[in-house]
């Protein structure tokens, strides 16, 4: 009983806010911070898709020792590795599971595990890639990249709301609460409370929609009296958004690290093959 | 020589597509440079669409049936972009919180410079921030911003272009009145130092007596007249047909004007209406009957046990918003909360609604300790009416969101309940609609119709008559009495003073955290240290007539015209108290 106050106490919308924004916007004082986003970015779209390509064990697991500690240089927050653990845990249950119905057998848990590992390269990279680079440097690099601005844009204007989001969210579920009535027993491993506050959280994100649709309104008329489709219309706008970024010895020095390390892995992984 | 005229409208009508009467009715009106004008009128009476020909909003970005032709400085707003012509505006919101859209002050505040490609976009917004006293918060995220300071940088974002003219929608709606204050002078001063014109749409029309120059007055799309700041707010009887209230003291001035000397010009500001009543005479009146402090006779109904409230800042500060707090509400109590904006009051109405839990001491609630009891369990005995009603529209219609409570407890005929309920609050021709559709008034009405079908005995209200005009406002008035009859404790936390002076029978003050004085309206509004701490602004009547020496002194205009008289023989003549002079 105690612990679970105690859980949700810990868990509660509030931490999950701070997260969010700590995970969008902290963290700017790590070595991959100090980079360039695009550089950031050039290395994700390695990360996040050879690996699905690459089938070599010893490869496989050269990439994740160099995730885990690019991750652990970034500082994620704790929350966003519990919530990979669970997704990646309960990805491979769930496969056994299936497998398992249909008449294979815990053999089938060995390229299962491959295929987890797989993924929690990929997961790791995107992880520390995206907790390196708040969700402005990302927008201008995308700019940089030619993406149009309205898009760019949306990107940051999409964190941006967030809080605002999750705070209004907060206040419907509180509305609901307090004029709803919760089940007088917690049932058998509070599955009645449970359910309660389930069927609340998804309810509550009706009003949030509608609510958020009507205030739009409001912000792409301001996005039209600050003159923003103004601004495309003006090359040297972008030049001045752009040019806080700067290129450092940090990038090449980063970007030849990881090449270094990327052959390495290759020629040990078909050395060992080759030995075997 | 006449100053140069900056935008010019000439015979425009708008309506909009599928209407079946126009929003804009033929209008023609010049607005020249320097001006510091306030466009008044109902709410529904076309002042924001107005506002919004003048940067091609209308009919560029809500096409619709447009004629006539709107010239903003030589540029005429058919033939340019809304972008183009937004270099010489700035527009404030009315829900300025939706028009911030970057994640940091500084980067909103110089974000349109940036997109008008200056190369000096960066010092643009930094003097923007000094002109509204937000350098210091130059690099906060804004969602970590009061409300207070988002309206500031509001205006400093539509500031940074030092634009031509300004235009805010309700500046002051929902400040106290110290910020309000503040956000006029800043207004003045780029008027009077930067050349700035400026516009407003206000319905506090004695800030418009003090600061602006110019009216303009607008009823159902039709521009009725635009006048001098002094004549437009003497047209009492007018203003008062088309439910505009002027000054108090102008419309004190007003009842008592002779019958035949209806056009004169009247005092609006307070320094006019001294020198104007004194030459009256104060009639022998009985004192009116005192009223109780507080209903300590009565039953308890709420008890604050010495309670402290602290909560965690996302830089993990402690930060505390209630100290020591110990108190009763009992029944019959009508308690006006007031205070400067964070002084902890909504926090106290969230402890009784259970919402948040008190880090030390008990709140206890009808015999229910609120640490031990859910916000369903408390529900039942405590409503909580939030500040925006929009945020309690969880069905889609109001009768829905009435009988939300009802129903999920499953009341026997609960329809006729919410039938009766929907009669009171004059909500039976709109039931069916969406809550979020509904006008500001309308919505509020629905609010205290959701808290009343919950039968509670304590209701709680955050700000119930914020961004309403005066007639939504006396409506709301009217329906807190009608709530009277239905529960037995009545919690308002409020920064309208006139509320608190015409409707409660007990005030609190608060002032960081703390209570800091808890009496009747006539030992708070006489107790001068309590006012200044609390930074209150009395009621202008009350203050009109305590610089009066009327004894006791006035709240309502009714009072106090009943006192004074022209030509009484037996009465006192009026003297400037020398305490004020």
């Amino acid at each position: 009983m105690n612990y679970v106050k105690d859980m949700r106490e810990k868990l509660n919308i509030e931490y999950v806010k701070s997260e969010l924004i700590k995970t969008a916007y902290g963290g700017k004082e790590t070595f991959l911070a100090s980079l360039h986003p695009r550089t950031l970015i050039i290395w994700y779209l390695f990360f996040g898709i050879v690996p699905w390509f690459i089938h070599n064990k010893i490869v496989l697991s050269c990439f994740l020792v160099l995730m885990v500690v690019l991750t652990i240089m970034a500082r994620v927050s704790p929350l966003i590795i519990v919530i990979l653990c669970v997704g990646l845990l309960g990805e491979i249950g769930f496969l056994l599971l299936v497998s398992l119905v249909f008449g294979g057998g815990l053999a089938s848990l060995i390229p299962m595990f491959w295929l987890t590992v797989k993924l929690a390269v990929i997961a790791l990279a995107s992880i520390a890639v995206f907790t390196s680079m708040d969700p402005e440097r990302f927008s201008d690099a995308l700019l940089s990249f030619g993406v149009p601005g309205q898009a760019s844009f949306s990107v940051s204007f999409g964190y941006r709301i967030l809080p605002t989001l999750v705070e209004e969210f907060q206040r419907v579920f509180l509305s609901y609460r307090l004029r709803g009535k919760a089940p007088e027993t917690h049932g058998i491993f509070y599955w009645r409370t449970a359910s309660y506050y389930l069927k609340l959280l998804v309810l509550s994100f009706y009003p949030l929609i509608l609510n958020s649709a009507k205030r739009s309104r409001t912000t792409v008329e301001a996005l039209e009296t600050k003159g923003f489709s103004y601004s495309f219309t003006n090359s040297e706008v972008k030049k001045m958004k752009l040019a806080h970024l700067t290129y450092t010895y940090k990038d090449p020095l980063f970007l030849i690290g990881t090449v270094a390390y990327i052959s390495f892995a290759f020629w040990l992984g078909t050395f060992l093959v080759d030995a075997e | 020589m006449l100053p140069n005229p900056l935008v010019q409208l000439t015979n425009v009508t708008f309506t909009y597509p599928g209407a079946d009467r126009p929003v804009l009715k033929d209008i023609n009106v010049t607005i020249y440079e320097g001006e510091f004008t306030a466009i008044i009128g109902g709410n529904g009476s076309g002042k924001s669409t107005l506002c919004k020909t003048f940067n091609g909003l209308i009919p560029q970005f809500y096409v619709g049936d447009f004629e006539g032709e709107v010239v903003l400085n030589t540029m005429k707003t058919s033939e340019h972009t809304v972008a183009q012509l937004s270099r010489n505006i700035g527009y404030v919101y009315q829900d300025f919180e939706n028009q911030l859209v970057r994640p940091t002050v500084i980067d909103d505040v110089s974000f349109v410079p940036l997109n008008y490609g200056l190369a000096d976009y960066r010092q643009r917004g930094e003097w923007a921030l000094n002109i509204t006293g937000l350098s210091a918060l130059r690099n906060e995220f804004i969602w970590q911003l009061s409300g207070g300071q988002m309206h500031l940088l509001a205006l400093a974002g539509a500031l940074a272009m030092k634009p031509k003219l300004l235009i805010i929608d309700e500046p002051i709606a929902q400040l106290d009145p110290n910020h309000a204050k503040q956000v006029y002078d800043i207004l003045k001063k780029l008027n009077n130092e930067f050349g700035i014109t400026i516009i407003v749409i206000e319905h506090h029309t004695e800030f418009i007596a003090d600061y602006c120059k110019e009216v303009i007055l607008m009823d159902q799309g039709e521009l009725v007249w635009k006048k001098d700041v002094k004549e437009a707010l003497s047209q009492v009887r007018e203003l008062l047909h088309r439910n505009i209230f002027p000054p108090q003291v102008t419309q004190a001035a007003y009842a008592l004007l002779e019958k035949d000397s209806q056009d004169s010009l009247l005092p609006i500001r307070m320094d006019e209406a001294i020198k104007h009543f004194s030459t009256y005479i104060q009639r022998k009146v009985p004192l009116p009957p005192f009223r109780p402090t507080c209903m300590t006779e009565n039953r308890e109904v709420i008890r604050f046990n010495h309670v402290s409230l602290e909560y965690r800042t996302l830089k993990k500060e402690r930060k505390r918003v209630l100290y020591e707090v110990d108190t009763s509400f009992y029944q019959g109590d009508l308690v006006a909360l007031v205070g400067n904006n964070g002084a902890g009051k909504s926090s106290l109405l969230k402890l009784i609604a259970g919402i948040v839990k008190p880090s030390d001491g008990q709140v206890v609630v009808l015999g229910k300790t609120t640490r031990e009891a859910s916000p369903e369990v408390l529900s039942e005995t405590v409503s909580y009416i939030y500040q925006s009603p929009e945020e309690m529209f969880i069905d889609d219609s109001i009768r829905k969101d009435i009988e939300y409570y009802l129903r999920v407890r499953k009341i026997p005929d609960y329809e006729l309940i919410v039938d009766k309920l929907l009669v009171d609050f004059n909500l039976v021709d709109i039931q069916h609609q969406d809550g979020r559709l509904l006008s500001g008034g309308q919505q509020r009405r629905a609010s205290l119709a959701i808290g009343a079908a919950m039968n509670p005995a304590v209701i709680l209200l955050d700000e119930p008559t914020a961004n309403l005009d005066v007639a939504t406002k006396q409506q709301v008035i009217q329906m807190l009495g009608k709530l009277q009859n239905h529960v037995q404790t009545v919690i308002v936390a409020t920064h309208d003073m006139q509320l608190v002076a015409e409707w409660a029978n007990r005030i609190i003050v608060m002032n960081s955290g703390s209570i800091i004085s808890d009496g009747s309206r006539y030992d708070i509004f006489g107790n001068e240290d309590v006012m200044r701490k609390a930074g209150l602004v009395p009621p202008q009547i009350l203050q009109l007539s305590r610089k009066l020496c009327l004894e006791p002194p006035c709240f309502t205009i009714d009072e106090f015209t009943s006192r004074l008289d022209t030509v009484e023989a037996e009465g006192v003549q009026l003297e400037l108290c020398k305490g004020y002079a």
